[in-house]
């Protein structure tokens, strides 16, 4: 795998291993971590481009962007995992995942610092979070897995891109941002 | 063949035809005797029969005979549509739906539950009473006219108080100049032709068809005061080769009993038309087929007729068609016109079915259409080519016709589900034993398919809610000086670009310190609060208002007017409500025509762009550069503009521009004015939802996507305007501000 453009490669390996996809992860970064989401999550990759800013939302929210014709939100996984906003930079990707919730299909974008590999993770790897030391909410966790002489952190999407959540969080969102006047 | 979608279209058809049945159940509580009204039940009765059978639904093909036989002594005016028998009507209608239901779920006829059987022999029995009653008090409607209700003197005459006149003309009849219609025409001069009904048996088939010659003949029910030499007179010039027949009206059985020898070779449908026309009753048909009458009846005949063969009814079901067209009314102007509305009723052969999510799919491309057209039109700009820009202009004015042509594909006029509600009227109004009539107007007025889909449970429970807390009882209103019967109306017409639809009682109306009260006690409000009338009804669609000592189990179904609101609010509509005490309450229900697309105004705040719906704009003038930087107002030609800065509300941080301008926007009498940077013109635009994540976002009702392919957001003006009010309720103080800056500018002058 090229690691000149680790997008493509990594839009090409998950076009072709739909088949198998019981093991098959896409590793990226946020902040100095790397984390990992099951590729049947991952609808496809798009590498950072312009974000329409939607007013009287949390900062974890950062817009959305128009996926052929489809509005998609965009969350930041930094902001999500109380690590502060991502600096948008070259290597920048939007993941687009795919969640099943309440018998609705959600498209969601996750705003991560860099995707850099679709990989096949061994049963005998993972390794079960521990319960206390994790730079994020365990409920996000699904399992640890180590890789390359360091861990990854595979990601439980229902729960970071969990869209009743999300909507609960604009909700409060509301009653702080307006201004309900000005004298 | 996809027999699936065969019973697809049974099914949505059935459904059709019992809604048909139920509104002309209801409105014949008014004229019970309307032979338009009696035809179209019994027609959809009939129909629902021969296509059941068709599909081998048998239990439904049974049931319904049954109905349909009840019906058939109405039509022949045996039997008469009295409150009783509209009621078991409208059951057996809900009995159908029943099973009709239980078929679309994809269940099997022969497993419905104990109860679902027990209903259907229930309102056999029910229905059955009316085959076994004497028909001797029954009236024919057809002869309604002639007021002397004279009954039968001896038993060997016949109860009919029309002439019966059956003709069979001969082949020659318009090779010599005579056309049979013209008869019917002359005929009208001196009687009435109440009934008609075609013979078309001879009509041979269509290689051996002769064009020229005449094979129809006609069986006549003609109400007249002329004599017999009259109406023998009219056939003169045919009575040669045709076979003119002419009963006048109490004539012995004997005569019919000819009648039918004479057409014997037409069987069982002769009998049939003898019967539609009211000239002969079934009990008097009885009577006929005892030997003493008459000697040689056709036995094939009086086999047939009573199990009123189903078979040889569906060919002609299976082609789509209904009964043969019978036209029964008081004069022939009037015939043709009804016979122009039974088309229209039964099936107009100019509308075609279509599958609803077609039609979605259609207006979604219509959508990527325009998307796709502006991102045309603005590289075509770009490119600076003028042959090129003239022709994405053509083809953007083609693209927004064919919008408006798409969406006008699947607007409905809501009448249908107003009238709906005349049954729910009617159920409520006998549960609660109160009399309260329905009153529908503005039927005609029209709004897109999934609004109207969705608008049917609130208004159920809106109007549930005027029937149960808002009209009072009889003895309450006869003592206010009001008539016993309460009134609830439902109404709609357009307005700016949406539908207003209200829904209002003339009952008691509300109590504004009474709904304070409440409004303090559950936190709602706090005392003393200066708030309008209008403000405190408002209160009552807050969530947790509606308490459980208030909700009935009428209207109360565990749905409160906070619900309401909030299905009315996902279709980006408001409500409000209005109400005078002792006189009435109205609810006012405001909707957008479509969900789909819009005519738009763009405008830019720094880097974003928004949308305001184009109806909603009045007109745009630019922000007076000086004295207004700490105010939220400004002097639109004397009047206060209160007005919200974009920037400000979104917490955009970038450098105003040196000139902005003011959008000024109107909903529901309510005027505001935007203060945005830029301009950007009209703009067709798709919506596309909000989605979950942001359904909660204020200020904002959904998304567009820019020519350029960028998203832009749709600014949601009725909740924007709310909140103006919200901050100025106080319209005093606003005027008072005006007042004050009038006055500073007359000093710097």
């Amino acid at each position: 795998m090229s690691t000149s453009n680790p997008v493509a490669a990594a839009n090409q390996m998950i076009r072709q291993q739909k088949d198998d996809q019981q093991r098959q992860y896409l590793t990226f970064r946020v902040g100095n971590e790397m984390y990992a989401v099951a590729t049947r999550y991952v609808r496809e990759i798009l590498e950072f481009d312009q974000i329409t800013h939607v007013p009287m939302m949390p900062s974890l929210v950062r817009g959305v962007i128009n996926l052929r014709g489809a509005v998609v939100p965009i969350i930041d996984l930094a902001e999500r995992f109380g690590q502060g906003k991502i600096a948008v930079g070259v290597r920048t990707c939007i993941v687009i995942i795919e969640i099943i919730d309440d018998d609705e299909t959600h498209l969601l974008g996750a705003l991560v610092d860099a995707v850099s590999a679709v990989t096949e993770i061994e049963v005998t790897s993972l390794r079960q979070a521990p319960a206390f030391g994790n730079r994020i909410r365990g409920e996000f966790i699904e399992d640890m897995a180590r890789f390359d002489d360091h861990f990854i952190t595979l990601l439980r999407m229902e729960q970071v891109l969990s869209v009743n959540e999300l909507a609960a969080l604009a909700g409060q969102q509301r009653s702080v941002s307006i201004p309900s006047s000005h004298h | 063949m996809n027999l699936d979608s065969i019973i697809g279209t049974f099914l949505a058809e059935s459904r059709e035809l019992l809604q048909q049945m139920e509104d002309a159940l209801l409105q014949i509580e008014q004229s019970p005797d309307d032979p338009e009204l009696i035809n179209a039940i019994f027609r959809a009765a009939h129909t629902i029969k021969g296509s059941s059978g068709l599909f081998g639904y048998d239990a439904i093909v049974a049931f319904t005979h049954v109905a349909e036989s009840v019906l058939d002594r109405v039509r022949a005016g045996e039997v008469r549509f009295d409150s009783e028998l509209i009621a078991l009507m409208l059951q057996v209608g809900d009995h159908l739906g029943g099973l009709i239901d239980w078929l679309a779920d994809g269940h099997d006829l022969a497993d419905v539950s104990v109860e679902t059987r027990a209903t259907d022999a229930e309102l056999i029995t029910c229905l059955k009473r009316y085959l076994e009653e004497a028909p001797t008090a029954a009236t024919a409607p057809q002869a309604a006219e002639s007021d002397h209700t004279e009954a039968r003197t001896a038993s060997g005459e016949t109860a009919s108080h029309h002439w019966h006149l059956s003709l069979r003309f001969g082949a020659d009849t318009l090779r010599s100049g005579m056309d049979p219609t013209s008869f019917l025409r002359y005929m009208a001069t001196f009687g009435t032709v109440a009934h008609v009904e075609p013979v078309l048996e001879h009509l041979p088939a269509l290689d051996k068809l002769d064009p020229e010659a005449c094979y129809i003949g006609l069986e006549l029910a003609f109400v007249s005061d002329a004599d017999q030499a009259t109406i023998d007179g009219t056939f003169e010039f045919v009575r040669d080769e045709s076979s003119i027949e002419i009963i006048p009206p109490h004539s012995p059985l004997t005569a019919f009993a000819s009648l039918l020898q004479l057409r014997q070779d037409e069987g069982d449908e002769q009998l049939q038309r003898l019967l539609r026309c009211g000239s002969l009753t079934e009990a008097e048909w009885l009577q006929l087929q005892t030997p003493a009458v008459v000697a040689e009846s056709d036995t094939t005949s009086m086999s047939t007729f009573g199990s009123d063969d189903a078979k040889s009814d569906f060919p002609t079901l299976a082609a789509g068609n209904t009964s043969p067209a019978s036209v029964a009314t008081t004069d022939n102007a009037k015939a043709a016109k009804a016979g122009k509305e039974a088309q229209r009723g039964g099936g107009d052969s100019n509308l075609i079915r279509v599958d609803a999510a077609k039609l979605d799919q259609l207006i979604n491309l219509v959508g990527e259409l325009i998307i796709a057209g502006a991102n045309t039109r603005m590289l075509a700009q770009r490119s600076g080519m003028l042959e090129m820009n003239e022709s994405a202009e053509t083809l953007s004015r083609l693209v927004e016709e064919v919008r408006d042509s798409a969406l006008t594909l699947r607007m409905v006029q809501i009448g249908a589900t107003f009238n709906r509600f005349q049954r729910v009227v009617r159920d409520v109004s006998k549960e609660l034993g109160k009399d309260i009539v329905l009153q529908v107007s503005g039927g005609e007025t029209e709004l897109d398919k999934t609004v109207v889909e969705k608008i049917g449970d609130p208004l159920t429970h809106l109007v549930r809610n005027a029937m149960d807390h808002g009209i009072e009882p009889a003895e309450q209103r006869l003592a206010n000086g009001k008539s016993a019967q309460g009134v609830v109306r439902l109404n709609a017409y357009h307005e700016a670009g949406g539908i207003v639809i209200e829904v209002s009682d003339d009952g008691g109306g509300l109590n504004p310190q009474k709904i304070m009260a409440k409004a303090v006690q559950r936190g709602l409000a706090s005392e003393g609060q200066p708030l309008s009338d209008k403000e405190i009804f408002n209160l009552i669609f807050e969530p947790g208002f509606s308490t459980a000592d208030q909700i009935s189990n009428l209207s109360g179904r565990g749905v409160g007017m906070d619900v309401v609101k909030r299905n009315i609010t996902a279709l980006r509509g408001t409500v409000e409500l209005d109400s005078k005490l002792g006189q009435g309450t109205c609810v006012r229900i405001r909707l957008p025509l479509t969900l789909a697309i819009i005519d738009g105004f763009l405008i830019s705040v720094g880097q974003a762009s928004y949308v305001v719906p184009l109806d909603m704009v009045e007109e745009c003038i630019e922000l007076p550069g000086k004295g207004l930087e700490n105010q939220e107002f400004l002097d639109l030609r004397g009047d206060v503009l209160p007005f919200i800065r974009l920037r400000q509300l979104f917490a955009d941080d970038s450098t105003p521009p040196r000139r902005e301008n003011v959008v000024v926007v109107r909903y529901a009498g309510i005027r505001a004015g935007l203060v945005v940077d830029q301009l950007l013109g009209e703009f067709q635009t798709v919506i596309k939802p909000l989605g979950k994540v942001f359904a909660q976002v204020p200020a904002l009702s959904g998304f567009t996507i820019l020519g350029s392919g960028a998203v832009a957001l749709i600014l949601d003006i009725p909740g924007l305007l709310a909140q103006v009010t919200h901050n100025d309720n106080r319209a005093g103080l606003a005027s008072s501000q005006l007042n004050q800056v009038n006055h500073l500018r007359s000093n710097a002058q």
